[in-house]
Protein backbone atom coordinates (compact mmCIF):
# COMPACT_ATOMS: atom_id res chain seq x y z
CA UNK A 1 0.00 0.00 0.00
CA UNK A 2 2.72 1.99 0.71
CA UNK A 3 4.60 1.42 -2.65
CA UNK A 4 1.56 2.42 -4.62
CA UNK A 5 0.77 5.89 -2.41
CA UNK A 6 4.31 6.85 -3.26
CA UNK A 7 4.31 6.24 -6.71
CA UNK A 8 1.10 6.96 -8.22
CA UNK A 9 0.09 10.42 -6.74
CA UNK A 10 -0.74 12.06 -10.12
CA UNK A 11 -3.35 8.89 -10.46
CA UNK A 12 -5.16 8.77 -7.21
CA UNK A 13 -8.11 6.60 -8.19
CA UNK A 14 -5.18 3.87 -8.80
CA UNK A 15 -3.70 4.13 -5.41
CA UNK A 16 -7.29 4.29 -3.63
CA UNK A 17 -7.89 0.49 -5.52
CA UNK A 18 -4.26 -0.58 -4.54
CA UNK A 19 -5.49 0.06 -1.35
CA UNK A 20 -8.71 -1.46 -1.06
CA UNK A 21 -7.16 -4.45 -2.62
CA UNK A 22 -4.77 -4.84 -0.03
CA UNK A 23 -7.31 -4.63 2.63
CA UNK A 24 -9.38 -7.34 0.92
CA UNK A 25 -6.31 -9.65 0.81
CA UNK A 26 -5.77 -9.08 4.41
CA UNK A 27 -9.20 -9.90 5.45
CA UNK A 28 -10.38 -13.34 7.32
CA UNK A 29 -12.18 -14.26 4.99
CA UNK A 30 -11.38 -17.78 4.37
CA UNK A 31 -12.46 -20.56 1.61
CA UNK A 32 -14.36 -17.77 -0.54
CA UNK A 33 -12.20 -16.07 -3.25
CA UNK A 34 -13.29 -12.31 -2.98
CA UNK A 35 -12.31 -10.68 -6.20
CA UNK A 36 -11.08 -7.44 -5.42
CA UNK A 37 -12.22 -5.79 -9.07
CA UNK A 38 -15.84 -6.08 -8.08
CA UNK A 39 -15.93 -4.30 -4.92
CA UNK A 40 -13.67 -1.40 -6.78
CA UNK A 41 -16.20 0.23 -9.31
CA UNK A 42 -13.88 3.00 -10.88
CA UNK A 43 -14.61 4.68 -14.71
CA UNK A 44 -12.37 1.66 -16.12
CA UNK A 45 -14.01 0.12 -18.76
CA UNK A 46 -13.85 -3.75 -18.84
CA UNK A 47 -12.76 -5.01 -22.31
CA UNK A 48 -13.41 -9.03 -22.85
CA UNK A 49 -10.26 -10.97 -23.02
CA UNK A 50 -9.54 -11.75 -26.58
CA UNK A 51 -7.03 -14.80 -26.90
CA UNK A 52 -5.02 -14.43 -29.84
CA UNK A 53 -4.33 -17.53 -31.21
CA UNK A 54 -1.43 -18.81 -32.98
CA UNK A 55 -1.21 -18.96 -36.83
CA UNK A 56 -3.26 -22.00 -38.64
CA UNK A 57 -4.94 -22.80 -35.30
CA UNK A 58 -8.95 -22.80 -35.70
CA UNK A 59 -11.51 -23.34 -33.16
CA UNK A 60 -15.20 -23.49 -33.54
CA UNK A 61 -18.24 -22.72 -31.21
CA UNK A 62 -19.53 -25.19 -29.40
CA UNK A 63 -22.99 -24.43 -28.73
CA UNK A 64 -24.27 -22.34 -26.40
CA UNK A 65 -22.35 -21.21 -23.58
CA UNK A 66 -23.80 -22.93 -20.52
CA UNK A 67 -22.00 -21.00 -17.64
CA UNK A 68 -22.81 -17.29 -18.62
CA UNK A 69 -26.43 -17.35 -19.80
CA UNK A 70 -29.18 -18.18 -17.43
CA UNK A 71 -30.20 -21.53 -17.21
CA UNK A 72 -33.83 -22.07 -18.38
CA UNK A 73 -35.37 -24.98 -19.81
CA UNK A 74 -36.88 -25.81 -23.45
CA UNK A 75 -40.05 -27.50 -24.02
CA UNK A 76 -38.79 -30.45 -23.98
CA UNK A 77 -36.92 -30.35 -20.78
CA UNK A 78 -40.28 -30.26 -18.95
CA UNK A 79 -41.35 -33.77 -18.81
CA UNK A 80 -45.27 -33.87 -17.26
CA UNK A 81 -45.07 -37.91 -16.85
CA UNK A 82 -42.43 -37.07 -14.42
CA UNK A 83 -43.30 -34.74 -11.66
CA UNK A 84 -43.11 -35.33 -8.73
CA UNK A 85 -45.55 -36.39 -6.34
CA UNK A 86 -46.34 -34.59 -2.99
CA UNK A 87 -49.06 -35.37 -0.27
CA UNK A 88 -49.97 -32.79 2.76
CA UNK A 89 -52.38 -33.90 5.66
CA UNK A 90 -54.31 -30.48 6.06
CA UNK A 91 -55.81 -31.73 9.41
CA UNK A 92 -55.49 -29.39 11.85
CA UNK A 93 -53.55 -26.62 9.33
CA UNK A 94 -55.03 -23.56 8.65
CA UNK A 95 -56.68 -22.55 5.30
CA UNK A 96 -54.79 -19.80 3.85
CA UNK A 97 -51.56 -20.58 5.19
CA UNK A 98 -51.85 -24.35 3.97
CA UNK A 99 -52.76 -22.80 0.69
CA UNK A 100 -49.82 -20.28 -0.01
CA UNK A 101 -47.63 -23.85 0.99
CA UNK A 102 -49.34 -25.74 -1.67
CA UNK A 103 -49.37 -22.98 -4.33
CA UNK A 104 -45.68 -22.67 -4.31
CA UNK A 105 -45.24 -26.33 -4.60
CA UNK A 106 -47.69 -26.64 -7.27
CA UNK A 107 -46.12 -23.52 -9.15
CA UNK A 108 -42.41 -25.21 -8.80
CA UNK A 109 -41.11 -22.07 -6.26
CA UNK A 110 -39.76 -24.20 -4.40
CA UNK A 111 -36.79 -25.64 -6.48
CA UNK A 112 -33.98 -23.45 -7.80
CA UNK A 113 -35.00 -24.14 -11.36
CA UNK A 114 -38.13 -22.22 -11.11
CA UNK A 115 -38.86 -20.66 -14.45
CA UNK A 116 -42.23 -19.06 -14.95
CA UNK A 117 -43.47 -20.06 -18.15
CA UNK A 118 -42.77 -23.61 -17.68
CA UNK A 119 -45.33 -25.70 -15.12
CA UNK A 120 -42.26 -27.22 -13.29
CA UNK A 121 -44.25 -28.16 -10.03
CA UNK A 122 -45.37 -31.09 -8.41
CA UNK A 123 -48.22 -32.83 -8.32
CA UNK A 124 -50.18 -32.16 -5.13
CA UNK A 125 -52.29 -34.30 -3.11
CA UNK A 126 -54.03 -32.78 0.13
CA UNK A 127 -55.73 -35.37 2.32
CA UNK A 128 -58.29 -34.83 5.26
CA UNK A 129 -59.49 -31.30 3.56
CA UNK A 130 -62.26 -31.68 5.74
CA UNK A 131 -60.26 -31.15 8.98
CA UNK A 132 -59.15 -27.59 7.71
CA UNK A 133 -59.09 -24.55 10.11
CA UNK A 134 -60.34 -20.88 10.10
CA UNK A 135 -59.95 -19.26 12.66
CA UNK A 136 -62.01 -16.46 14.45
CA UNK A 137 -65.17 -16.00 13.12
CA UNK A 138 -64.92 -17.32 9.59
CA UNK A 139 -66.77 -20.12 9.52
CA UNK A 140 -70.08 -18.45 10.08
CA UNK A 141 -69.07 -15.55 8.66
CA UNK A 142 -66.66 -16.32 5.31
CA UNK A 143 -68.75 -15.11 2.40
CA UNK A 144 -68.51 -16.92 -1.17
CA UNK A 145 -69.23 -15.22 -3.96
CA UNK A 146 -70.01 -16.81 -7.34
CA UNK A 147 -71.18 -14.93 -10.16
CA UNK A 148 -74.40 -16.05 -11.70
CA UNK A 149 -74.78 -18.73 -14.40
CA UNK A 150 -76.71 -16.09 -16.29
CA UNK A 151 -74.61 -13.08 -16.03
CA UNK A 152 -76.82 -11.10 -14.92
CA UNK A 153 -76.88 -8.64 -11.99
CA UNK A 154 -79.54 -10.40 -9.24
CA UNK A 155 -78.02 -14.11 -10.26
CA UNK A 156 -75.38 -13.44 -7.80
CA UNK A 157 -74.90 -17.08 -5.30
CA UNK A 158 -73.64 -16.29 -2.03
CA UNK A 159 -72.68 -18.89 0.16
CA UNK A 160 -71.00 -19.17 3.96
CA UNK A 161 -68.21 -20.90 4.65
CA UNK A 162 -70.39 -23.13 6.88
CA UNK A 163 -72.33 -24.29 3.99
CA UNK A 164 -69.93 -24.65 1.54
CA UNK A 165 -67.72 -27.05 3.89
CA UNK A 166 -70.78 -28.81 4.56
CA UNK A 167 -71.71 -29.47 0.67
CA UNK A 168 -68.41 -30.20 -0.60
CA UNK A 169 -65.42 -29.83 1.80
CA UNK A 170 -62.50 -29.91 -1.13
CA UNK A 171 -64.08 -26.99 -2.56
CA UNK A 172 -62.48 -24.88 0.30
CA UNK A 173 -59.42 -26.03 -0.07
CA UNK A 174 -59.47 -25.88 -3.97
CA UNK A 175 -61.03 -22.58 -3.94
CA UNK A 176 -58.23 -20.98 -1.87
CA UNK A 177 -55.05 -22.12 -4.17
CA UNK A 178 -57.13 -21.67 -6.71
CA UNK A 179 -57.06 -17.97 -6.29
CA UNK A 180 -53.12 -18.34 -5.25
CA UNK A 181 -52.50 -19.64 -8.74
CA UNK A 182 -52.07 -17.20 -11.41
CA UNK A 183 -55.46 -16.50 -13.76
CA UNK A 184 -54.49 -17.69 -17.48
CA UNK A 185 -53.61 -20.87 -19.25
CA UNK A 186 -51.05 -22.25 -17.58
CA UNK A 187 -52.79 -21.42 -14.25
CA UNK A 188 -55.71 -23.15 -15.01
CA UNK A 189 -53.19 -26.47 -15.91
CA UNK A 190 -51.21 -26.08 -13.27
CA UNK A 191 -54.68 -26.62 -11.28
CA UNK A 192 -54.88 -29.83 -12.63
CA UNK A 193 -52.08 -31.35 -11.04
CA UNK A 194 -53.66 -30.62 -7.77
CA UNK A 195 -55.64 -33.30 -6.09
CA UNK A 196 -57.91 -33.19 -2.44
CA UNK A 197 -59.57 -35.45 -0.99
CA UNK A 198 -61.94 -34.56 2.08
CA UNK A 199 -61.25 -38.06 3.48
CA UNK A 200 -57.89 -39.75 4.68
CA UNK A 201 -57.74 -42.13 1.81
CA UNK A 202 -56.25 -41.00 -2.00
CA UNK A 203 -56.16 -43.40 -4.72
CA UNK A 204 -52.71 -42.14 -5.83
CA UNK A 205 -50.78 -44.26 -3.93
CA UNK A 206 -49.16 -46.23 -7.07
CA UNK A 207 -47.29 -42.55 -7.52
CA UNK A 208 -45.58 -42.98 -4.01
CA UNK A 209 -45.96 -39.67 -3.02
CA UNK A 210 -43.81 -38.18 -0.85
CA UNK A 211 -45.27 -36.24 2.37
CA UNK A 212 -44.48 -32.76 3.14
CA UNK A 213 -47.20 -32.24 5.97
CA UNK A 214 -43.90 -31.40 8.45
CA UNK A 215 -42.11 -29.38 6.43
CA UNK A 216 -45.71 -27.49 5.59
CA UNK A 217 -46.38 -27.14 9.84
CA UNK A 218 -43.09 -25.62 10.15
CA UNK A 219 -43.60 -23.08 7.66
CA UNK A 220 -46.82 -22.04 8.55
CA UNK A 221 -46.51 -23.01 12.52
CA UNK A 222 -48.11 -20.16 14.44
CA UNK A 223 -44.98 -19.61 16.19
CA UNK A 224 -43.27 -18.53 13.11
CA UNK A 225 -46.06 -15.97 12.22
CA UNK A 226 -46.72 -12.82 14.41
CA UNK A 227 -48.41 -13.06 17.70
CA UNK A 228 -51.83 -13.10 17.13
CA UNK A 229 -53.28 -11.12 19.69
CA UNK A 230 -50.41 -8.54 19.02
CA UNK A 231 -52.24 -8.26 15.30
CA UNK A 232 -55.71 -8.32 16.12
CA UNK A 233 -57.61 -5.00 15.06
CA UNK A 234 -58.04 -2.51 18.02
CA UNK B 1 -34.66 -0.74 -49.41
CA UNK B 2 -37.60 1.43 -49.30
CA UNK B 3 -39.05 2.81 -46.26
CA UNK B 4 -42.40 0.89 -46.75
CA UNK B 5 -39.89 -2.25 -47.67
CA UNK B 6 -38.62 -1.65 -44.40
CA UNK B 7 -41.49 -1.82 -42.38
CA UNK B 8 -42.75 -4.59 -43.77
CA UNK B 9 -39.30 -6.55 -42.77
CA UNK B 10 -40.14 -5.38 -39.76
CA UNK B 11 -43.93 -6.62 -39.52
CA UNK B 12 -43.09 -10.07 -40.12
CA UNK B 13 -45.15 -12.28 -38.01
CA UNK B 14 -47.70 -9.95 -36.93
CA UNK B 15 -51.37 -10.89 -37.06
CA UNK B 16 -54.18 -10.03 -39.11
CA UNK B 17 -53.80 -7.08 -42.03
CA UNK B 18 -50.45 -5.98 -39.58
CA UNK B 19 -48.25 -7.49 -41.72
CA UNK B 20 -49.66 -6.83 -45.15
CA UNK B 21 -51.19 -3.37 -44.91
CA UNK B 22 -49.12 -0.56 -44.78
CA UNK B 23 -51.42 1.88 -42.86
CA UNK B 24 -51.78 -0.35 -40.04
CA UNK B 25 -48.43 -1.92 -40.28
CA UNK B 26 -46.66 1.09 -39.89
CA UNK B 27 -48.89 1.92 -36.62
CA UNK B 28 -48.17 -1.79 -34.94
CA UNK B 29 -44.07 -1.06 -35.99
CA UNK B 30 -43.66 1.89 -34.62
CA UNK B 31 -45.62 0.54 -31.29
CA UNK B 32 -43.53 -2.53 -31.43
CA UNK B 33 -40.28 -0.60 -31.45
CA UNK B 34 -41.62 1.41 -28.53
CA UNK B 35 -42.11 -1.81 -26.89
CA UNK B 36 -38.86 -3.01 -27.93
CA UNK B 37 -36.93 0.46 -26.22
CA UNK B 38 -39.43 -0.36 -23.12
CA UNK B 39 -38.83 -3.86 -22.67
CA UNK B 40 -35.08 -3.49 -23.22
CA UNK B 41 -34.70 -2.05 -19.96
CA UNK B 42 -37.50 -4.08 -18.27
CA UNK B 43 -35.53 -7.27 -19.49
CA UNK B 44 -33.29 -6.31 -17.00
CA UNK B 45 -35.31 -6.27 -14.26
CA UNK B 46 -37.23 -9.31 -15.03
CA UNK B 47 -33.82 -11.15 -14.94
CA UNK B 48 -33.12 -10.13 -11.51
CA UNK B 49 -36.11 -10.90 -10.05
CA UNK B 50 -35.90 -14.63 -11.77
CA UNK B 51 -32.66 -14.82 -9.82
CA UNK B 52 -34.15 -13.60 -6.49
CA UNK B 53 -37.15 -16.03 -6.73
CA UNK B 54 -34.52 -18.80 -7.62
CA UNK B 55 -32.32 -17.83 -5.03
CA UNK B 56 -34.89 -18.00 -2.30
CA UNK B 57 -35.98 -21.20 -3.54
CA UNK B 58 -32.61 -22.80 -3.51
CA UNK B 59 -31.56 -21.11 0.29
CA UNK B 60 -35.11 -22.40 1.55
CA UNK B 61 -33.99 -25.72 1.02
CA UNK B 62 -31.10 -25.17 3.55
CA UNK B 63 -33.19 -23.27 6.15
CA UNK B 64 -32.56 -20.25 5.16
CA UNK B 65 -34.23 -16.73 3.98
CA UNK B 66 -33.38 -15.02 0.88
CA UNK B 67 -32.77 -11.73 2.52
CA UNK B 68 -30.73 -13.63 5.32
CA UNK B 69 -28.93 -15.19 2.96
CA UNK B 70 -28.10 -11.49 0.85
CA UNK B 71 -27.28 -10.36 3.99
CA UNK B 72 -25.07 -12.56 5.26
CA UNK B 73 -23.26 -12.14 1.97
CA UNK B 74 -22.73 -8.79 2.76
CA UNK B 75 -21.32 -9.16 5.95
CA UNK B 76 -18.70 -11.62 4.62
CA UNK B 77 -17.61 -9.74 1.97
CA UNK B 78 -18.47 -11.77 -0.75
CA UNK B 79 -19.21 -10.05 -3.96
CA UNK B 80 -21.01 -12.70 -6.00
CA UNK B 81 -23.93 -11.27 -8.10
CA UNK B 82 -27.23 -12.69 -8.48
CA UNK B 83 -26.64 -13.75 -11.59
CA UNK B 84 -23.46 -15.86 -10.50
CA UNK B 85 -25.56 -17.32 -7.36
CA UNK B 86 -29.22 -18.41 -9.09
CA UNK B 87 -26.32 -20.02 -11.70
CA UNK B 88 -24.88 -22.20 -8.90
CA UNK B 89 -27.74 -23.16 -7.10
CA UNK B 90 -28.95 -24.64 -10.25
CA UNK B 91 -26.24 -26.14 -11.56
CA UNK B 92 -23.66 -26.26 -8.66
CA UNK B 93 -25.75 -27.13 -5.88
CA UNK B 94 -22.72 -28.05 -3.58
CA UNK B 95 -21.06 -25.03 -4.25
CA UNK B 96 -24.11 -23.54 -3.55
CA UNK B 97 -24.37 -24.96 0.00
CA UNK B 98 -21.06 -23.93 0.83
CA UNK B 99 -21.81 -20.68 0.40
CA UNK B 100 -25.36 -21.11 2.54
CA UNK B 101 -23.53 -22.79 5.32
CA UNK B 102 -20.90 -20.14 5.51
CA UNK B 103 -23.79 -17.40 6.15
CA UNK B 104 -25.47 -19.97 8.45
CA UNK B 105 -22.18 -20.17 10.30
CA UNK B 106 -22.03 -16.72 10.45
CA UNK B 107 -26.10 -16.04 11.88
CA UNK B 108 -24.94 -19.00 14.48
CA UNK B 109 -27.20 -21.67 13.30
Amino acid sequence: VMLAMNATNARPHVAVAAQQRQALRGSAVKGINVKPNAVVRMNTVTRAHVVKLPEGVTTEKLGRDVFNTTYYPKGEDVDMSRKPWVVVDAAGLRLGRLSTYVATYLRGGNSPSYSPSFNMGCNVIVINAADVVVTGKKFEDKLYYNQGVRGKPGSMKVETYRSLHGRMPERVVERAIRGMLPKNRMGRETFTHLKVYAGSEHPHAAQSPQDVTADCMRATHKANQCDLESCAPQ
Amino acid sequence: MTVREKIFAAAKGMRGRAKNCIKIARNRVEKSWQYQYRDRRNKKRDWRRLWITRINAATREHGVKYNEFINGLGRENVCVDRKILAELAVNEPHSFKALVDRVKHMRGL
